[in-house]
């Protein structure tokens, strides 16, 4: 089932009566989810993710917009009435009733054509724990389980019910490093099996990235760009998109436009024909630099990371903006640690130019 | 840290409230426990009168075997199985709709805790008034000037008038009206602290019971009620406590007669009795009732303790 | 799971927009139905007490009763006011609840800040002694008490209606928690400066600590403004009588034909200044209820 977010916005009244200022956490959103995807919302934390989702699943109400389910306006209707499933960023599972009761309990709520008999619901609900592989924790209480049990035992009692559409809010937020990287895998896993339309909100982009069939970027409230992650990664629509994706970060360098040409510092890196003068504000992937001995780009290195399949490279320039420039370079490229200076050429795909008061992306014409 | 002189002056902050303790807490445990064991001791003959009292239980076995015993102990535990059970039921429904609300929420909250600050006996005068008929009740032909405005209810909703606490009146009728008197003022300290339980209870329980499409009845007996279960244990074991000492709410209503005209003393409580044993000059009898008080207590506490373990460990 | 991908029924969204909207409202109108007839339960012996001090007698003995006097008569209150005395048992109370409850409030204060941050042998174990005699329903202590007033000479005195009941374990358990909770370096930067432990009680923690005092104030109040067995026990002579006593004592028939509205006048009367307390220090009442969970 697709779900149309129209025109969503959500303003909060201030906290501060006085002071009279309103917070606008969700601004206009625009988008059609389109059946059986998964949808990551990203973005750092304030950006309005977590109250686009609860508008979603009608805990909150947008303050104007409409959300449609398919093709029924179901703005106006309560939670209870949406049928959906909701994995909350701290589970809220019941804590006085064991792992099975807590994964019966949607069931025992279904009424009409979804009404099960007991049988049926003891079936749905080991059915679920096996797809999360918790039946062997069936009878422990939620207090006896580790965090990401718990966290498995929330997307059980959020699925087991098949909903149409599954919502998770930072799901992966209580896990360590590598049962969050296997938890997301299973929540893709169970995803494409069940083929739930499911929105999952999350700060971390390489979690967003890794997992989602699109992406929505969001900043303050407002979206910056959808589209499939590596659309997204490869073709930033402005200077807040370009940072926010990727590890290590983007490197971000003050730059100018001169005579069709890119300047950072004294040197012409990059042809731009068709670009009115104009300082600008460089973004280069640290994939986006080639070793050269004769490259326009001079670096003061700082030293050099083997990880290897790569080469990490740290070096400083004057123009950057962040203290450290960090490039990933094959490690078949050989360079000298003790060397002063390292010179760059620079991939024309993997370099971003944003407008230096918009940040907003400034296209360079193909050829 | 710990020098003479910190000890010293710890011992001088202290000094008032440990002389007072010693004569009015711990004197009295000893004491009151020995009379209660030393059959024909009293604190008052003690001084100079008869020194012929020995070791025995016969204090015990005098107070359980009379009949006033009996009656009194039937009265405190009939109104504690009745009062507890109805005043925690009613407090929790008032303070799950009270928490369910927005508006209006702070005015009844404070209407809701009214019956709190009140004085017992005069609050009890007020009750019997609205119960009492006037009028000659016992005669062949009665003869009624005021039925009392409960009574004036029921007969305007078609039903027969009771005579509640009136001379004559019945055993049950009076207790109906200890019963609703106790719960009207069991009910503020109640809902107080279950309200306040409500709302310390975690929100996200309550959406992930609308994500599931929880109806409202099975949210309070499935989710609220459990999660609630610690301080529901609380308030029914101060119930208890409450209920066993019970004797004010009945002087206020029956008088120090305690019980209707025709039958004084019908409806005594534990309290009532060791304080009549006590005028009576029998203060080995009242020491061993107020044991026997103590006791009761305490195992009921322990039960109670005990269940509610069983039933809120999570 | 191949079987059962078959995902949940679509919820019919109109039929349910329909059911939010009638059930919705009725539900919520059904809260402050029940909500408004307990509350009018609670409140009908107030209303009660209130139109019935202002009736005439003959008026009050009508039946069916008038819920609301037809004329209001005023000088119940007078008659009142004559009948129990009233003015002597409200001096006497006041005094008796004036002197106790600052004698409490300075032994409690002492005691708590002993307990709280002072040094000495045995402080652990006393505290949990103390503790443990919360537990005694207080008839057991009475019986005693009375055969020792009686010895001491105290019978009808304001001395026995206030000294054995000045140390509350309750309140000195309330009171160390407050103390406990203001931080320790306040009190080394204070013995560092050459500040007295008595200076430093009464200049930081009494009054950082004054909301639990006033809720301890206003319990001790009401407590002797409700105070009625220990009283009538030791104390029922006509110059030191409190006012629940001579309440009783002036009307000692509740049933049969009796001149309620002078009673009510009577009661309305006592019950008042409770309620002003109840008015303009509500919240402090409630925050010392709900951690005691004993009357008065």
């Amino acid at each position: 089932m697709k779900i149309v977010l129209k025109n969503l916005t959500k303003i909060f009244p201030s906290r501060n009566k006085k002071a009279g200022e309103e917070v606008i956490a969700v601004n206009n959103f625009d988008f059609t989810i389109p059946d059986g995807k998964l949808i990551g919302l990203l973005g750092p934390s304030g950006c309005g993710k977590s109250t686009t989702l609860y508008m979603i699943s009608g805990l909150q109400k947008p303050t104007s917009g409409q959300i449609f389910f398919g093709d029924d306006d179901v703005t106006e209707l309560s939670t209870e009435n949406r049928g959906i499933g909701l994995v909350f960023q701290n589970y809220a599972l019941y804590p006085h009733l064991t792992v099975k009761q807590n994964i019966l309990f949607p069931l025992q709520n279904l009424r009409g054509e979804d009404k099960m008999t007991k049988q049926q619901m003891l079936e749905r609900a080991y059915e679920a724990a096996k797809l999360v592989q918790i039946e062997e924790l069936m009878d422990r209480k939620p207090s006896e389980l580790s965090g990401g049990q718990q966290q498995r035992v929330a997307i059980a009692r959020a699925l087991v019910k098949m909903p149409r559409v599954l919502l998770l809010d930072e799901p992966l937020s209580n896990l360590d490093a590598r049962l969050r990287l296997q938890t997301r895998e299973e929540i893709r896993r169970i995803q494409k099996e069940t083929k739930i339309t499911t929105v999952f909100v999350t700060h971390d982009q390489e979690e967003a990235m890794s997992i989602s069939d699109m992406i929505v970027v969001m900043k303050l409230g407002v979206v910056q760009q959808i589209g499939k992650p590596q659309e997204v990664y490869d073709s930033p629509e402005n200077l807040f998109v370009a940072k926010f994706l990727g590890t290590p970060p983007i490197n971000v360098f003050e730059g100018e436009i001169k005579s069709g040409k890119l300047y950072i510092g004294e040197a012409a890196v990059l042809e731009t024909p068709g670009i009115d003068d104009q300082p600008v504000h460089v973004g280069i992937r640290p994939e986006g630099f080639i070793l050269d001995d004769n490259g326009p780009l001079k670096c003061k290195l700082n030293n050099v990371e083997v990880m290897g399949r790569d080469v990490s490279i740290v070096s400083t320039h004057t123009a950057s903006q962040n203290p450290q420039v960090r490039s990933i370079i094959d490690a078949d490229n050989k360079i000298d640690p003790d060397t002063e200076e390292v010179r760059f050429a620079l991939k024309p795909h993997k370099t971003f130019i944003f407008n230096k008061d918009t940040e907003e992306r400034i296209f360079i014409e193909e050829k | 840290m710990v020098d003479s002189k910190q000890q010293w002056k710890a011992w001088i902050y202290l000094a008032p409230a440990i002389v007072l303790l010693l004569l009015f807490t711990v004197w009295p445990i000893i004491n009151t426990v020995s009379m209660a064991f030393l059959e024909g001791y009293s604190g008052l003959t003690k001084v100079g009168g008869e020194t012929t009292f020995r070791l025995g239980i016969g204090n015990f076995t005098r107070v359980v075997g009379h009949p006033d015993f009996r009656q009194a102990l039937l009265n405190t535990v009939l109104l504690c199985v009745l009062t507890v059970p109805i005043s925690t039921v009613l407090a929790l429904l008032i303070a799950v709709a009270l928490n369910s609300i927005k508006p209006l929420q702070k005015a009844l909250q404070t209407i809701f805790f009214l019956p709190y600050v009140t004085n017992s006996i005069a609050i009890g005068m007020v009750f019997a008034a609205m119960f009492n008929v006037i009028g000659s009740i016992g005669t062949r032909r009665p003869m009624i000037v005021s039925y009392g405005v409960v009574n004036d209810i029921i007969r305007f909703f078609g039903g027969n008038w009771v005579n509640w606490i009136n001379s004559g009146s019945e055993y049950w009728a009076n207790m109906f009206v200890m019963v609703v008197y106790i719960v009207w003022n069991a009910l503020p300290f109640k809902i107080l602290v279950l309200l306040g339980g409500l709302q310390s209870i975690n929100k996200q329980y309550y959406d992930a019971a609308k994500v599931d499409s929880t109806p409202r009845w099975r949210v309070l007996t499935k989710i609220t009620v459990p999660l609630l279960s610690p301080m529901l244990a609380y308030v029914v074991i101060t119930g208890f406590i409450g209920g066993f000492k019970e004797y004010t709410s009945i002087a206020g209503i029956f008088g120090e007669n305690m019980g209707p005209a025709h039958d004084a003393g019908r409806m005594n409580t534990m309290v009532g009795l060791i304080y009549d044993s006590l005028e009576k000059d029998n203060q080995g009898g009242a020491s061993a009732a107020a044991l026997i008080l103590f006791g009761i207590i305490l195992v009921v506490t322990l039960i109670n303790l005990w269940v509610s373990k069983k039933r809120t460990h999570y | 799971m191949s079987e059962s991908i078959r995902t949940m029924h679509t919820p019919n969204v109109k039929k349910n927009s329909l059911r939010q909207k009638i059930l919705r409202p009725v539900g919520l109108g059904g809260v402050y139905l029940f909500l408004f007839i307990m509350a009018a339960i609670v409140l009908f012996p107030f209303y009660w007490m209130v139109i019935s001090s202002l009736k005439s007698l003959a008026e009050y003995r009508l039946s069916p009763p008038t819920f609301f006097p037809k004329t209001i008569l005023l000088s119940n209150y007078a008659e009142a006011f004559t009948t129990a005395s009233l003015g002597r048992l409200f001096m006497n109370t006041m005094y008796v609840g004036l002197v106790s409850t600052l004698l409490s409030l300075a032994i409690t204060i002492f005691t708590a800040f002993a307990f709280a941050r002072l040094e000495f042998k045995g402080k652990e174990l006393l505290f949990a002694a103390l503790l443990a005699t919360m537990m005694i329903p207080g008839e057991l202590f009475t019986i005693t008490n009375y055969s020792t007033v009686i010895s001491f000479g105290w019978l009808n005195s304001y001395t026995v209606l206030i000294v054995p009941f000045l140390v509350s374990i309750f309140y000195i358990y309330l009171l160390r928690q407050n103390f406990l909770q203001i931080p320790n370096e306040l009190y080394l930067a204070a013995k560092v400066d050459g500040t007295s432990d008595f200076k430093y009680l009464w200049k930081v923690m009494v009054p950082l600590s004054l909301p639990t005092l006033i809720s301890i104030t206003i319990l001790k109040m009401m407590g002797a403004w409700n105070s009625y067995i220990w009283p009538r026990l030791v104390a029922n002579d006509e110059a030191h009588r409190m006012i629940t006593n001579g309440l009783r004592n002036a009307f000692t028939d509740t049933t049969g034909d009796v001149n309620y509205p002078v009673q009510m006048a009577a009661v309305a009367l006592v019950s008042a200044p409770l309620f002003l307390v109840f008015v303009f220090l509500r919240k402090y009442i409630m925050s010392g209820v709900s951690r005691s969970g004993i009357k008065g």
